[in-house]
């Protein structure tokens, strides 16, 4: 405990309440760009809160006892400043505009990255806001001269889709952390998450066949694998394939090729695997070809892309295998 | 240990941050501070030992203690606690364990729950300092220590990394500042009720007058010109002779030493009412006693009107319900002319007639030889007054020291040189001798009138002792023999009836004294009429003054009405803050020009010129400067290049010569042009 990072704790796992989520939505409804009020932030003394008041309570027990004036006003003293505090710990929060300002998509399994941005209105800066999604860790935010503030936070993907974190924790315990003040926050947030890319032979081989003839160009120092053949002199060294090497002291080389008309139909149903490692089998192959920038087209069940290059082709491809079978 | 379980609901379970925890140092030092005069000296050493600990830790050099060091740290302060001599419930053994605990807690606090537990400690011995002592001075200083406390726990809610702990004071001073008119709000309406159980007191009787008087030991004359009490009268202060602030009687007297009796029972109020019904004279006053820790209180002869937990005992001494912790405000009516006694019971009679079978031998012999001359009570006590004035007796403060046995023989014989309770007790003695009913009272003589307020202040060095014998058909009567020896300690005060060196072993006297000329003197007394009106509205703020107050201020006192003022008053406190923290707009230019510019604006917009909403800066100077008559390009290039060119905003010979183009412009059209620009 005593090594955890400054920045970041986990929000902690939500209660699944979905009474409690539904009073949520029709109290904090979601939107875009979420305005802190009266209406949705709430507040409540810390433990630290409610020893502050136990101490409030033996001050005043001591100052009756003594009959001593002074000890009554350190009693009051700090009883007016529990009550300012709530007003300190309610505008921390109030009046702070909450959006998302950009979502970034990835592959399942990766941390997925949110930008958000949270804009103060005019007046003093803000400071000690911590801003997170359950799934997520917390984040301190603080505008003092600014008018805004952007903070990256990160979720974990685990399936492929749409990744939609959900209502987010912003909370302060600022000034004296006797009083929390908090909000749960739907700024419709949502990333799209990739299929996990699996790279594989099995995947090659399928794809290979579907490629459209064409002139063996190029038999070094491209992708695509063709065949083995025996080593002969002139043959790259990374190329041979040592396994082989050790069990019959033969040394054989690998063989890619390039093709004056590279084009690549990958296609669901002719790669192995049940649905979801098809999707990564393609998605592997696709950031494969686009990598060595070769033109390729993807068939689904549903529909198919016809072959393009590049990286905006890319993202309509992956895309399409994010959301296959998912609607929206 | 506080788990990362727990964090939603506690908070952040960090480490403290370095900021906050350089302020729980200060906050330390600025807390115990007021105490190490209540508390021992080798517990003011281990506080410093751990804050030097603390500081190693903090700066790494050294580790924080392990499990069987702080077992016997904990072991070793309660036991040195419970050898330190203090009595077992005393408040200074109780202050002493809380401030051990609050320094050992110090060194070993690691995560934010420590933090927490070490900050309220913080808070709690700033209250417990005001059981010791309750002026305005120390008032101010627990309020900043208050900010320094409050600052260790907002930097606890910073950021960590970023924070300084001058920001966090800044925060700390402005929410202390903002909550005092609440406090102000609860402190008057909050309903005081009276104590609920008894409680640790402070061992020792701080100063002034004991219980015990032993003329042949030095030490008891106090030496001090601390505070007795602050008297209010209805009308004209009483003159000097007559003030004999009466508060203890001593009736009993073993192995040299005059000591209070047994108490007796309380009288009847509404008898001593009766009794005065008629009285012509009766002094209306008010006191308000500095912590006596004592529950006697005093008065001027004879109390006959008295608050309700105030008891006039048999012997017509005041008694107070609990002793006197912080200052008591009570109210008094005394009639001069009262009969104490008039009828002496066999029982008291008794009381006040007995003495040790057979010390001081030789004033037995005197006495007897003396009443058997003179005849009467009265014709002895005056022929003895006789002998102090006439013979060749001393007042000084340095008597020598007497021998145990026998002393008032020794006294009376030998030495001939004493103060007060010397030549008290060799009176009484003298008296008891031959079966005259006398006894010893202690008090106070005389009083200063402060100028500012006119209330009277009473000193220690004040305090005194004189006798009073009772006579048959006068009652007790009192006579003091100091004022036969020195006839000016009663009439001009204790200074005019010292010698020399004697004003040198007082020497505060002179610095303590109102009535001088001089600067010293009246800021002397502003002083003490502020302290004084400090006790008045804060300090004697108690249940019947608030009573008072609250009738003045709502008429009815009902419990609907002070909830009503409470909410009134905290809603009006509370308004305020809001809205200077809701509303409070500070828009703040961020480099020389913007704020330059914006200067401009402000000065122009009071003579006249405001811009216009929908104005760009450069279409507003070029409008001014077309009233002014002036070429506008060159300035509106200035401006323009150093508001939107970020190169020129870090130029200062830029801004230079920009303030000098407004300020031609400003001159020109404030004298250049008549008439207004709109």
């Amino acid at each position: 405990m005593e090594t955890a990072s400054h920045s970041a704790q986990k929000v902690g796992s939500r209660k699944t309440n979905t009474r409690f989520n539904a009073w949520l939505a029709r109290r904090i409804p979601p939107g875009q760009r979420i305005t802190l009020s009266q209406s949705n932030i709430f507040i409540f003394p810390t433990r630290s809160g409610f020893t502050f008041g136990g101490l409030l309570a033996i001050l005043i027990l001591g100052a009756i006892n003594y009959q001593n004036s002074l000890v009554y006003g350190v009693a009051f003293l700090l009883g007016a400043v529990f009550t300012i505090t709530i007003l300190y710990t309610f505008r921390n929060l109030s009046g702070l505009s909450i959006e998302l300002a950009e979502a970034r998509s990835g592959f399942v399994g990766e941390d997925i990255e949110f930008a958000v941005r949270v804009e103060r209105p005019k007046g003093k800066g803000r400071e000690g806001i911590q801003i997170g999604w359950p799934e997520g860790f917390k984040q301190w935010v603080e505008i003092s001269e600014d008018e805004a503030a952007v903070v990256d936070l990160y979720v974990n993907a685990e399936r492929r889709g749409w990744l939609k974190p959900g209502r987010m924790l912003v909370e302060t315990y600022f000034p004296l952390g006797i009083l929390r003040a908090w909000t749960w926050v739907d700024i419709n947030a949502k990333a799209l998450v990739y299929p996990k890319p699996l790279f594989d032979e099995a995947a090659t081989h399928a794809s290979s066949k579907h490629r459209d003839d064409g002139v063996l160009i190029d038999p070094l120092g491209s992708d695509d694998f063709v065949d083995i053949r025996d080593y002969a002199a002139g043959d790259p060294i990374k190329n041979i394939l040592w396994r082989s090497y050790a069990r019959s002291d033969n040394l054989v080389v690998k063989r890619y090729a390039s093709y004056v008309e590279p084009r690549l139909w990958f296609d669901f149903d002719e790669v192995p695997g049940d649905a979801e490692e098809k999707l990564s089998r393609l998605t592997g192959l696709a950031l494969r070809a686009t990598r060595s920038e070769r033109e390729f087209g993807l068939r689904l069940p549903n529909r198919s892309i016809s072959p393009g290059v590049g990286q905006v082709h890319l993202e309509t491809v992956l895309r399409e295998l994010a959301l296959y079978g998912i609607s929206g | 240990m506080a788990s990362a379980a727990d964090s939603l609901s506690v908070g952040i379970a960090y480490q403290i941050p370095r900021n906050s925890l350089m302020l729980l140092m200060v906050s330390q030092v600025v807390v115990v501070l007021p105490l190490i005069v209540h508390i021992s000296p080798w517990i003011v050493a281990v506080c410093l030992i751990c804050g030097y600990w603390r500081s190693g830790v903090y700066q790494g050099r050294w580790g924080y203690p392990s499990g069987l060091v702080k077992t016997l740290l904990v072991i070793g302060a309660v036991a040195g606690i419970a050898f330190s001599g203090y009595g077992s419930f005393s408040l200074e053994a109780a202050t002493s364990l809380l401030v051990l605990a609050f320094a050992l807690k110090l060194v070993e606090m690691k995560n934010r729950r420590d933090a927490y537990l070490v900050i309220y400690l913080c808070y709690f011995l700033i209250a417990t300092a005001f059981l010791f002592d309750q002026s305005m001075a120390l008032t101010a200083y627990e309020v900043l220590a208050a900010v320094v406390v409050t600052a260790a726990m907002v930097g606890m809610n910073q950021m960590q990394s970023r924070v300084r702990p001058l920001a966090s004071l800044k925060i700390a001073a402005a929410l202390i500042a903002q909550a005092l008119p609440l406090t102000l709000v609860l402190f008057l309406f909050f309903p005081r009720v009276a104590p609920l159980w008894s409680i640790p007191m402070p061992s020792a009787a701080t100063t002034g007058i004991s219980d015990k008087i032993t003329p042949g030991d030095v030490a008891n004359l106090t030496q001090s010109d601390e505070l007795a009490f602050r008297a209010v009268f209805d009308e004209a202060v009483p003159a000097q002779r007559d003030l004999y602030w009466r508060g203890l009687v001593y009736s009993e007297f073993r192995f040299g030493t005059w000591a209070v009796a047994e108490p007796l029972d309380a009288l009847d109020p509404l008898d001593i009412e009766e009794a005065s019904a008629d009285s012509p004279e009766r002094i209306g006053y008010e006191v308000f006693l500095e912590p006596t820790q004592s529950k006697w209180l005093f008065s001027l002869d004879t109390p006959v009107a008295y608050g309700g937990r105030i008891d006039l005992l048999g012997d017509y001494r005041l008694l107070n319900a609990e002793p006197v912790l912080s200052v008591l405000r009570y109210r008094l009516a005394s009639d001069p002319n009262f009969t104490m006694d008039a009828e002496l019971s066999d029982a008291i009679r008794a009381r006040e007639t007995e003495l040790p079978p057979q010390d001081n031998p030789r004033l037995r012999e005197y006495a007897q030889a003396l009443y058997a001359q003179t005849g009467s009570a009265q014709a002895m006590v005056e022929a003895m007054l006789d002998e102090i004035r006439t013979g060749p007796y001393s007042y000084t403060l340095q008597p020598p020291v007497l021998p145990r046995l026998n002393s008032i023989d020794a006294f009376w014989f030998e030495s001939r040189r004493g103060f007060c309770s010397h030549y008290a007790g060799t009176m009484v003695f003298a008296l008891r001798a031959v079966g005259i009913p006398a006894r010893m009272v202690g008090g106070y003589q005389g009083g200063e009138v402060n100028n500012v307020t006119g209330h009277v202040v009473v000193r220690q060095y004040q305090a005194h002792a004189w006798i009073e014998v009772w006579l048959p058909g006068q009652g007790w009567t009192r006579y003091d023999p100091t004022a036969a020896v020195a006839p000016a300690r009663v009439e001009n005060g204790l200074d005019a009836a010292l010698s020399s060196e004697d004003r040198a072993v007082l020497s505060f006297l002179t610095s303590a004294r109102f009535g001088g000329e001089g600067l010293l003197n009246s800021m002397l007394e502003f002083v003490d009429s502020l302290e004084h009106r400090w006790n008045l509205w804060v300090v004697g703020y108690d249940a019947s003054t608030q009573s008072d107050l609250l009738s003045d201020l709502l008429g009815e006192v009902t419990p609907a009405r002070v909830g009503m003022a409470i909410l009134a008053g905290g809603g009006l406190c509370l308004v305020i803050v809001t809205l200077t923290l809701f509303l409070r707009r500070r828009p703040q230019p961020k480099h020389p020009a913007e704020r330059l510019f914006q200067a401009f604006c402000n000065a122009m917009a009071r003579q006249g010129h405001a811009r216009g909403v929908d104005e760009t800066p450069a279409a507003y100077i070029r409008r001014l400067a077309r009233l002014a008559q002036l070429d506008a390009e060159p300035l509106v290039n200035r401006l323009q290049a150093s508001l939107y060119d970020p190169e020129a905003a870090s130029g200062g010979t830029d801004s230079r010569a920009l303030r000098q183009d407004f300020r031609k412009l400003r001159f020109k059209l404030a004298f250049g042009t008549t008439g207004n620009a709109s």
